[in-house]
Formats: C-alpha cells, structure tokens, sequence
C-alpha cells in the first residue's frame, strides 16, 4: 500500500489523520514539523505528502518546494491540508506544485477520496 | 535617645545643609518605594485583566483570515554570519498569514550577505527605493527566485554605525502598514506577530468628528480623528542564555545558570511587569524596548523615525510619536502584552555589560536633554507629568542621589557622625522592601505562564533578589554615573558595531 | 550579626514610640515587606504545587478522552453507511465513572471543540452527537448563568462551536453588552446560531464592531452552511454605525455583491476621508466598471489616501477607458506613492493597448520612473 508521510504541528489532528488513513490501509508515517519531515523524506520514499502550511523550522511552501526541485522526489504528490484561507497563499502553494489543498476543518470523506484519486492518476502516469 | 538629639540638634551650617539633605533624601526615598507599590499593585490589575480577556481570545482565527492587516518584521544584522540562516528560517516561519521579512545587511564585513545569497537563492531587484526617513543609502534589494521565500527581502547598505540607522532604511522599503523591530540574533515566540498585532486590533476603527465649515479650498470639512489609535505594543523579554535553541526555535527555557545574565532575567522580568504592564493600566507605558516592538508605520514615519543619533533610539522614538500625536491633539496609546515573546542574549562579561549599561544611562540623559520641554509640561498630558516626571525623578537622578548618598553616609562614618542604630534601621528598611518588590514582580510574572519547569529554577531565580542590593545594584549605579559622565563630557566612542560584534562573539563561542 | 540586627530590630519594637516618625515608618514597611516576601514565595510555591497536580491530571486523562473519541467517532464503523443522527455510540465507555467529575467533563469539551476545528461534515457532526448525548449543553449552559463575564463567553463560545441553538432572548441582550469580549462572542453566536434571521443585529447594533470582532466574525460568516447571505447594501445605505457599514463593504467584495455597487457609490460623497477610501476600495475589489467616470472625476479634490485608492481600483476595474489619466498621473506627479500605484495600475490592465504605454514610459521616461516601473513589472517583487 502506498506510503503517506503526513506533516502537522497540531498533535490532535496529527493522530486524527493516521488513525482515518491507517483505516483505509495506508502506511501512515508522522511529523511534527518541517525539520522532522525533511529528515523523514531523506530516508525514504513516499507516494504522498500530507502538509500543513505553517509549522515550526519550516513551512509547508518549503517542504513543496524542497520535493519539486528534488529530481527523485519530483513525482511525489503532495496535499496541503491548512487553515490558511487566504488567497494569496493558496496560490502560491499551487504555484510551487501543490497537487491539492483543503482548507481545515475538512470531511474526513473527501480527503480519502482526493487521496485514493490523485494516486491512482499517478499509477497512470507512471504505466505510460 | 541621646542619638536622636545628635540627630536633629545640630548648629553648625554643614550640620544645617546635612539634615536638610537627609530629610530631602527620605522624602524622595519614600516617594520612589510608594510609587514601586503603586506600580506592583497597578501591574497586578492589568495582568490580571489581560490574562482574563484573553483566556477565551481565538488566536487562530487571525491566521485563516484574509482580513489580516500586514506586518512587516525588520531585523537589522551586522556580522551575523555564523547564526544569519537559521535565524532568518526561524523569523520566515512565524505564525501569520500576511507578512514580511526585511533583513538589512548593515554593511557587514564578514560573509552575511553571500549566505544569505546562497542560501535563500536571492538575485538583486531593480527596486524603486524611496527615502522616507533618514538613514545611509541602500546599495542593492534582494528577493529569492524561489517562491517559498517569497517573504524574505535582503538589504544591503551602507553601514550606518546604528541599529537606527539600519531600522530606518528597513522602514523604507517596508510594504506593509505596522512593522515590528527586533534583532536577527533575538529568538522570537511563533505567536509574535498574532500576540503583537492583537492590541491595534482591539480599538475602534477610525472615528472622525468634523470641525468648522467646509474648507473653500477642497470643499470637504476638515476632520479630526477623535477614535483612540494604539501606536505601538511590546512584550516581555527574557536572556536566552541558558535556553535550549535548536535550529532557532526555543526547546526548553531557563533562567541563565551564570550569575551576570541570571541578575539581568531578574531585572528585565521587573522591569516588564512593574515598569510596562503597571504603566500600561494607565496609559502611561515609557518605551518600547528595541528587542522587540510593533509600531504603526504611519505614525512612526510621520514622528520622523529613529534618531540615528540617540543613545536610547526606542524610547525617543516613542517620545515622539507621543508628542506628535499630542501635538495633532490625536488621542493615542500604548499597550503592553505581559507574555513573553522574545528571548535575547544578555551580556556574559562585565566589559560588555559595563559598556551596554553606560550606554543606556548615557541615552536617557541624552533623551531627557533633547526633550526636556515635555518634562511636567501639561500640554502633553501623561507623558509630560507622569511618564517624564517618573522618568526623570527615579530613573534619571536615582543613581547621582544613590551615589551622593553613599558619600555623605561615608562622610558621617569618618567624622563619626553618624547614628548607627538608625543608619542601619533604615539600610534594612530599603533592602527588605527591594526584596519584597522583586520578589513579587516575580510572583506576579509567573501569574502569566509557568516558564520554568521546575520550582528550583524560579527559586534560584528569587534568590537573586538577595544578592542584588550587594552586587548587581552598585555595578549598575557605577555603570549609570559612568554614562552620565559620558554623556556630559561628550565622549565619542563607536559604541554601535563593538557591542553588536559582542554579542556576536558570544553566541559564536556557544556549543 | 545576625544576633545583633535582631537585637537592634527588637530593642527598636520596645522602644516604638520614642522613635522619631521616620524611623517608625521605616520599622512598619520592615515589617510590611517581609510579610509579602513570605507570601509571595508562599503562592509561588503552591501555584506551582497547583499547576503541576493539575497538568499532571491532565495528561493523565487526555490520552484516555482522545482515545475515546478516536474510537467512537473517527473509527466508527457506521461512519458512512448509517445517517449521523442515528448512529448510536457504545454506551460502555461513555458511563464510565470518569466523565462524571466536572474537571473531566470540561477537557473532553475543549478537546472536542480541537477536534471539530480540524473536522466538519460527517465527523464534526458525530463530534456534535458525542457532545450532545454526553449531556455537556447542560455543562456549558450552566456556565452561561454565572455572573463571570469570562465564564459565560466560555459557554458561549463552547455552544457556538458545538452549534447548539441559544434562545434569542438570552443571547441577544449580550450582542451589546458593555463588555467588548462577551459582546463579541454573543455576536457571533447570535450570526452562527439564529437560523430565522442571523444578522438582525446589525440594525440593532449601537456597539462599534473592533477589527478584531470582524474577524471572527467574518469567519463565521463565510463558513457555517447553510446561512443565508442577505444583501449586505441593506447597512451599507441605512446603519448609523460606520464599523458595521465598514465590515458590510468588506462583506460586499467578498461575496461578490455587484447589485450593491450603487449604494457603495453614495459612500463616495461621505465626509469621513476613511471612509471613503474603504469605499473606493470595495468598488475596486467589485471591478464597479460604472463606478470609473465618478471615481476619476472625483480624483483632483480627493486627499492623497484617496487618491491612491481611486488608482489601485482603476488598475482593478482595467476597462482601459482611464490609461491616458493613469498615463498623466504617472509622467506628472511629483508624489512617489501616486506614482507607484499609477504604474502599478497600468501594468494590472495586462491588456495590448497598456503593455504598448508601459513600453512607451519605459523609453521616454527618466530614471527613477523607470525604476518604478520595473520594480512593478518584476514578478518576484510583491
């Protein structure tokens, strides 16, 4: 099953997702800000990162950038998962390379779905 | 009882002048511990109050907003070199949805500017520079290619042998409406800018009342603003010293274990909580200290900015923008938070110290001189008779009265003058009640928020008020009458680039 | 010599009223300061002792409460296939003895109140359910009849949350209280909670709306379903109250509101120089293209923060018809900021006729106009 590192400062929310993702079959790997999730992200390979936008030691547009600009992490995809609601950050998150973005408080349901879809367009785009 | 006839019965001029300034020296002794009451007591209400209307305040709610007012955070670096990029990491992830972060590169001579470069992947801008305020010219504006800095702007120019200086061209290319003032190597709480921006959020918008006829010129009414406007806010600074800091982010905070920067904690807690948060509760804060402070751009611009050449730059510019909000007859204040939201690096040495002291002391009375027409002028309302009267009776002349006073008392030792019983009556007097006063500015500091893990770290901290009357308090009174020395003689000295470069070698000699 | 101070001070209290006054004051505030010494380090001591049982306690019962509610809401097998309101919760764990004690009751409220700002749709409404059938509305409402302002936002602010209906006559006398902080929160209830007629308030409202307020509010506005968004022109032409009129404009370019254009365009003859240019700045926001003649009309007699609104929503509303006076704002006048905004304005349009001007400028202009340009030209540059 695919691996999903999830990256946010609030533990509640942290646990939350692992427990929702967990459930649904996915392997599930946790940090808790910016410098634990460059650290997670040298040591092994995701299919998808979970990001909030702003965290201790680095932000969420970093860790987006950081994997665009990574030839071997290029292909990772990425969801921003923040409460940030203003425009402006929106955009650039998408502008960097963001793949999704829902804005907190999400539907456990949706983020499921936009997870299950944006991987399996990525098997797609592998196979061809 | 035989003393107290000595005491009082003397018939000789000396012994005329001697009582005279003994009774004038009780009196303003008195005057000086019922006004530290008077603030402990004042400082307990506005903590209180503040700790209870924020207690169900949404901090979060600031930062999913669009309607957040930008800020613009200035940090000047001189030589920073060794800790520039973790500090600028730790400045770029703030919590706040709209901001800044301007970083002057003062003229350094070492390699700032070329990390900063490399790091944070700058190139020069053709950037249309306007100078608002004084300062020496800017030579290059550098933004990052990579929009994940897209925050970051990096200044270089000219070095202007101050902090002022530097702020002041920071100020210029500042896009935002309020700014805040801090130092790179200052360690800041993520909730800064939320926890800062909160009190110019919570008056009322713009209120206008209209006077006389419609003006023939323009054909509106002419308006004045009648609404309150909260010019600046500043917070608690604590001695980063003995903290645990990973990668600029404060892990575990504790008081200083070295005596110097230990003595200093203690000061700064009591300085902020009776000094700020009493004066706070009636509108009458003196200054924002230059660690840390957020400032209405509009006024501070049209106060003139900071004076490159003031010893006490943050206090006089706050004297201005009071002065000129009262000169517009605008209403105005000043708020203080009692949290604290920044952490710095208090000299370890007794040379640094020594020199950052005499600095001080030599910039309040450098700011007494040059406004000394708002000293108990009722034109200018609070400032002039409370915050300039209270400024200028217990912090400017407390250390040349504490100095006379010594000498005279050595003089009545030598000619056996004087009355022991009462002498030290009156030594127990003011050392029980210093101790009592700090003691509970500490108490009421950790009112607000539990710093210290462990009861022996605020114990230890406590302890320091014993020690202060013998130690720390004649090191700052000799460093005090050593600045007003300076001052008056008008000794030169490059104060500005040394004591930074201070600073910068201590924290470089850190594990 | 400690034998010897102690003496002194003694011989002193024996002899107190022969002492001359000063040193009898000297003596009480001795006295006086000593006392508040101990007590001060007595309530240190014990705060300290008080925190740590208390945190202690906490982080002891949070695991348990949020394993609870992993267990019974995020992992809840009938989380999709049952409609919310029917799923029944296991009744085991929620009887346990624990969730009687007062203490305990009130942190599963605010964890649960973390939980439902992370989740809305199904999971926020079984948070909701949970809340609900734990029976703590009762706890909250109970708060909401003390007489501590900070108790009852406490209650107010844990109902809204929870979405839980207050009846108006409780809340709507808080909508104006004189205390800033509960009239906020009571406001935001009110707009979260009245389902008939959520801003009936602001007719009502005499209380000015701080920015912080607007905040909040603003975010309950744009965010809980099914609310329905009048049309906020109603204020915009009416309310006396210029904070609620200010927030409305906020509200009209938000929601898009272009049928308010005309009552926004009466705002420009308003006195208040503030005011106008928030008006100018919604009617920019709007892109009001009928509002360009008047804004540009009024442009000479308007004072600088006016006019430097006026071009910014000229660069907005980009109907190319004002590029020739955005033109001569930028070639004449001698204020830097009208000259950036000009330029900034021209460049907004992105049209063929502007890039043609901003090419033109470029070639005949002077030096520091150049750099002007380019600095709003340069995408790196906000």
């Amino acid at each position: 099953m695919a691996n999903i590192l999830v990256v946010e400062d609030d533990e509640i929310m942290l646990k939350a997702i692992k427990n929702i993702l967990s459930k649904d079959g996915y392997n599930v790997i946790l940090a808790k800000n910016g410098k634990e999730a460059f650290d997670k992200l040298e040591h092994a390979d995701y299919d998808l990162v979970l990001s909030d936008l702003m965290m201790p030691y680095a932000n969420g547009l970093e860790v987006i950038s950081r994997l665009r600009n990574d030839p071997a992490k290029k292909h990772v995809s990425i969801i921003i998962v923040s409460s940030v609601g203003n425009e402006e950050t929106i955009t650039e998150a998408f502008r960097l390379g963001a793949d999704d973005y829902l804005k907190k408080p999400i539907m456990a349901g949706e983020l499921l779905i936009r997870i299950r879809k944006l991987l399996a367009n990525r098997t797609v785009r592998h196979s061809l | 009882m035989e003393a107290i006839r000595n005491f009082f019965s003397g018939g000789s001029f000396w012994d005329v002048v001697g009582t005279f300034y003994q009774g004038a020296v009780f009196l303003y002794g008195t005057s000086l511990l019922l006004a530290y009451a008077m603030l402990a007591a004042m400082s307990l209400i506005s903590i209180r109050n503040y700790m209870k209307k924020n207690a169900s305040v949404n901090y979060e709610v600031i930062v999913e907003s669009p309607l957040a007012p930008g800020i613009s955070v200035i940090a000047p670096a001189f030589n920073e070199g060794v800790t520039i990029i973790q500090n600028v990491r730790s400045l770029l992830t703030l919590n706040y949805p709209k901001f800044e972060v301007i970083i002057i590169n003062d003229g350094s001579t070492d390699d700032t500017l070329e990390k900063l470069i490399d790091e944070f992947q700058m190139i020069q801008v053709d950037y249309a520079y306007r100078q608002k305020l004084n300062c020496e010219p800017v030579k290059r504006v550098f933004k990052s290619t990579n929009h994940a800095y897209d925050k970051l702007m990096v200044i270089d120019k000219v070095n202007g042998k101050s902090k002022a200086d530097a702020s002041n061209a920071g100020i210029n290319v500042s896009t935002y409406e309020y700014f805040l003032c801090t130092d790179v190597d200052c360690i800041l709480d993520k909730d800064t800018l939320i926890k800062l921006i909160k009190p110019f959020m919570d008056q009322e918008t713009t209120k206008i009342k209209e006077i006389g006829d419609p003006c023939p010129e323009c054909g509106y009414v002419h308006i004045q603003e009648v609404h309150k406007r909260v010019i600046a806010t500043g917070a608690t600074l604590r001695m980063v010293n003995s903290c645990e800091v990973d990668e600029g982010l404060l892990t575990r905070v504790r008081p200083p274990v070295r005596f110097l920067p230990r003595f200093q904690e203690m000061e700064y807690i009591r300085a902020f909580v009776l000094g700020k948060m009493g004066w706070d509760l009636i509108n009458s804060v003196p200054n924002v200290s230059g660690g840390l402070g957020m400032f209405d751009k509009e006024i501070a611009v049209m106060a003139g900015g900071y004076d490159p050449k003031s010893f006490g730059e943050d206090m006089d510019l706050i004297t201005r923008m009071c002065a000129f909000m009262k000169d517009n007859k605008r209403r105005y204040s000043i708020r203080y938070v009692p949290i604290t939201l920044c952490w710095t690096e208090g000299p370890t040495t007794l040379k640094v110290f020594g020199r950052q002291r005499s600095r001080w002391a030599r910039g309040l009375a450098q700011i007494m001189t040059t406004h000394r027409k708002i000293i108990g002028n009722p034109r200018y309302g609070r400032l002039g008779m409370i915050v300039y009267i209270y400024n200028f009776l217990f912090e400017l002349l407390a250390p040349i009265i504490e100095f006379t006073g010594i000498l005279f008392y050595i003089y009545l030792i030598i000619t056996g003058q004087i009355n022991w019983p009462f002498a030290i009556i009156l030594i127990v007097f003011v050392y029980t009640y210093s101790v009592a006063i700090t003691t509970m500015a500490l108490l009421w500091d950790q009112v607000t928020f539990k710093y210290y893990k462990t009861w022996k770290e605020v114990i230890g901290l406590c302890m320091m008020a014993f020690l202060e009357p013998f130690v720390y308090h004649p090191l700052i009174v000799f460093f005090s009458i050593k600045g007003y020395f300076n001052f008056i003689t008008g000794r030169k000295h490059v104060w500005g680039n040394m004591q930074r470069q201070g600073f910068g070698t201590a924290q470089k000699k850190k594990p | 010599m400690w034998k010897d101070l102690s003496d002194l001070l003694w011989q002193a209290y024996e002899q107190f009223g022969f002492l001359p006054l000063f040193i009898q004051i000297a003596l009480i505030f001795i006295g006086l300061a000593i006392l508040a010494t101990l007590v001060a380090y007595g309530s240190i001591l014990f705060r300290r002792w008080q925190g740590y049982v208390y945190e202690k306690r906490v982080n002891f019962i949070t695991p348990k409460i949020e394993d609870m509610i992993t267990e019974q809401v995020l992992l809840n097998e009938q989380l999709g296939s049952v409609p919310v309101d029917d799923i029944e919760f296991d009744p085991v764990p929620l009887s346990d003895k624990i969730y009687k004690k007062p203490w305990v009751r009130q942190i599963v409220i605010d964890v649960l109140i973390q939980y439902r700002k992370n989740f809305r749709g199904e999971v926020g409404d079984l948070l909701r359910k949970l809340y609900i059938d734990m029976g703590l509305p009762k706890d909250s409402f109970d708060k909401m009849k003390t007489l501590k302002w900070e108790r009852k936002i406490k209650a107010v602010m844990e109902l809204t949350q929870m979405d839980i209906p207050i009846s108006d006559v409780t809340i709507l006398p808080l909508t104006n209280s004189q205390n800033p902080s509960l009239r906020a929160a009571a406001r935001n209830a009110y707009i979260q909670l009245s389902k008939n007629d959520p801003f009936k308030f602001f007719d009502i409202a005499t209380e000015p709306l701080l920015p912080w307020d607007q905040l909040d509010m603003f975010r309950i506005i744009t965010t809980t379903k099914d609310i329905q968004i009048p049309n906020f022109s109603r204020w915009v032409s009416y309310s006396t109250n210029k904070s609620v009129v200010s927030f409305c404009l906020k509200l009209i370019a938000h929601y898009d509101q272009k049928s308010a254009i005309p009552a926004v365009m009466d705002l420009l003859n308003n006195k208040d120089h503030y005011f106008r240019a928030d008006a100018i700045t919604c009617l920019g926001k709007l892109s009001a293209e009928m509002a360009e003649v008047r804004l540009v009309k009024i442009y000479d007699h308007q004072p600088l923060i006016c006019q430097i609104e006026i071009l910014r929503a000229v660069g907005q509303i980009a109907s190319g018809k004002y590029l020739e006076f955005l033109k001569h704002e930028f070639s004449y006048s001698s204020n830097f900021d009208i000259r950036m905004n000009a330029a900034r304005a021209i460049i907004n349009h992105d049209s063929d006729e502007s890039r043609v001007i901003v090419n033109e400028l470029m070639n005949t202009t002077y030096e520091e106009n150049r750099i002007i340009i380019k600095h709003c030209l340069n995408p790196l540059i906000k």
